[in-house]
């Protein structure tokens, strides 16, 4: 019964979010990382480097970071997302 | 002028062999003079695609080192004019040949040849060094997965590293009901990824299976989609401008039933 409930969901396309996104976005990252040949010991420590650098001017939540190469129309790009709890005020450069 | 194209993908199992086999047959068809090497030496198999295995009496390696002439070893196809294979040889590995001796190969076939199609064994080793040495330009197979989009990626800059021109794809064993339930990335999501033209798109259909069982290439039997997807990329290698169809489907509720009950209505089809 439960396998045909299985099934009838998969009929109906319900309960799982199609898998080609997560193919694509894995071999974006994938590929560029085949290219540059950084190790993910060297990509930890470009991580903590710059979130340092942030980190002068703003409150990071440090959780919530993600940098990651990927490939680019002219090459490859260097996204970052940095979660910021609030500008630290007053803060020098 | 005769032209040497490589068939390559760097992971096993994608298709090369098949895609050999047929592109060189669907040139042969097309009233082209077509020799395929078989390059992939101590496991070859593009003779049993062809359902020329026995037949063989020399091989590649026999030629190379001088046992017997290149004419002696070249098996002709009887069923269509203008195709000949080159078989690997079974007992040897790759180290028993080199790039030089390929070019030198290739150069005497294109004589008398308008193409020769070499067969390239998986991997990045010896063998794909010498399969590439003698070509002019690469096609190279690959599935809509991951590990064989990230290995055909490695091969396509392995290519232009030895000066050939920008590759062409192919997209094997393509599944439209798939790719319209985006479970499978779809052509564009492939040449973003990859960023080389397409040559063609072959439909994952047990017609292969059933054509290598037999040592009947698909092209031979005018009813096989695969057979047609490979007539069309035969034409686009002489430089016809041959549509590609797209396969995909609607998915909607009716198809996802039928797949349910075991009925691919997406795969069939073109």
């Amino acid at each position: 019964m439960n396998q045909f409930v299985k099934r009838l969901e998969k009929l109906l396309g319900v309960g799982r979010k199609p898998s080609k996104d997560d193919a694509k976005q894995r071999l974006k990252v994938l590929l560029v990382h085949d290219q540059v040949n950084l190790t993910p010991a060297q990509m930890e420590l470009m991580k903590e480097e710059l979130v340092a650098v942030v980190k002068k001017y703003c409150e990071v939540a440090d959780e919530g970071v993600v940098i990651r190469l990927t490939k680019a129309d002219d090459g490859i790009s260097l996204d970052s997302t940095v979660p910021v709890r609030r500008v630290v005020a007053g803060s020098a450069a | 002028m005769a032209e040497c194209i490589v068939i390559t993908s760097g992971k096993g199992g994608v298709g090369k062999t098949t895609s050999s086999a047929n592109i060189g047959a669907g040139l042969a068809l097309a009233g082209k003079k077509v020799t395929v090497i078989d390059a992939d030496i101590g496991l070859r198999n593009l003779d049993v695609i062809l359902g020329l295995e026995n037949r063989i009496v020399f091989d590649l390696v026999n030629v190379i080192e001088g046992e017997c002439r290149l004419k002696q070893a070249l098996i002709r196809d009887k069923r269509v004019d203008g195709l000949w294979l080159l078989p690997a040889a079974q007992t040897r590995d790759k180290n028993a040949v080199n790039p030089d001796q390929m070019r030198k190969l290739i150069a005497e076939l294109k004589e008398t040849m308008d193409y020769v199609i070499v067969d390239c064994p998986a991997g990045i080793e010896q063998g794909f060094k010498n399969s590439i040495a003698g070509a002019d330009r690469a096609i190279i197979v690959t599935t809509p997965e991951v590990s064989a989009i990230r290995d055909a990626d490695r091969i396509i800059g392995m290519v232009e590293a030895h000066d050939l021109p920008e590759p062409d794809l192919i997209i094997n064993r393509y599944r439209p009901g798939m790719v319209s339930r985006g479970d499978m990335m779809n052509r564009d999501d492939i040449l973003e990824i990859l960023a080389i033209p397409l040559v063609g798109i072959v439909p994952d259909h047990e017609d292969v299976i059933i054509s290598a069982n037999r040592g009947t290439p698909a092209v031979y039997d005018e009813e096989s989609v695969v057979g047609r997807a490979y007539l069309r990329i035969a034409d686009r290698v002489m430089g016809i401008d041959t549509p590609i169809p797209n396969f995909d489907v609607e998915d909607g509720f009716w198809n996802s039933f039928k797949r349910w009950m075991g009925m691919n209505p997406a795969r069939e089809a073109v």
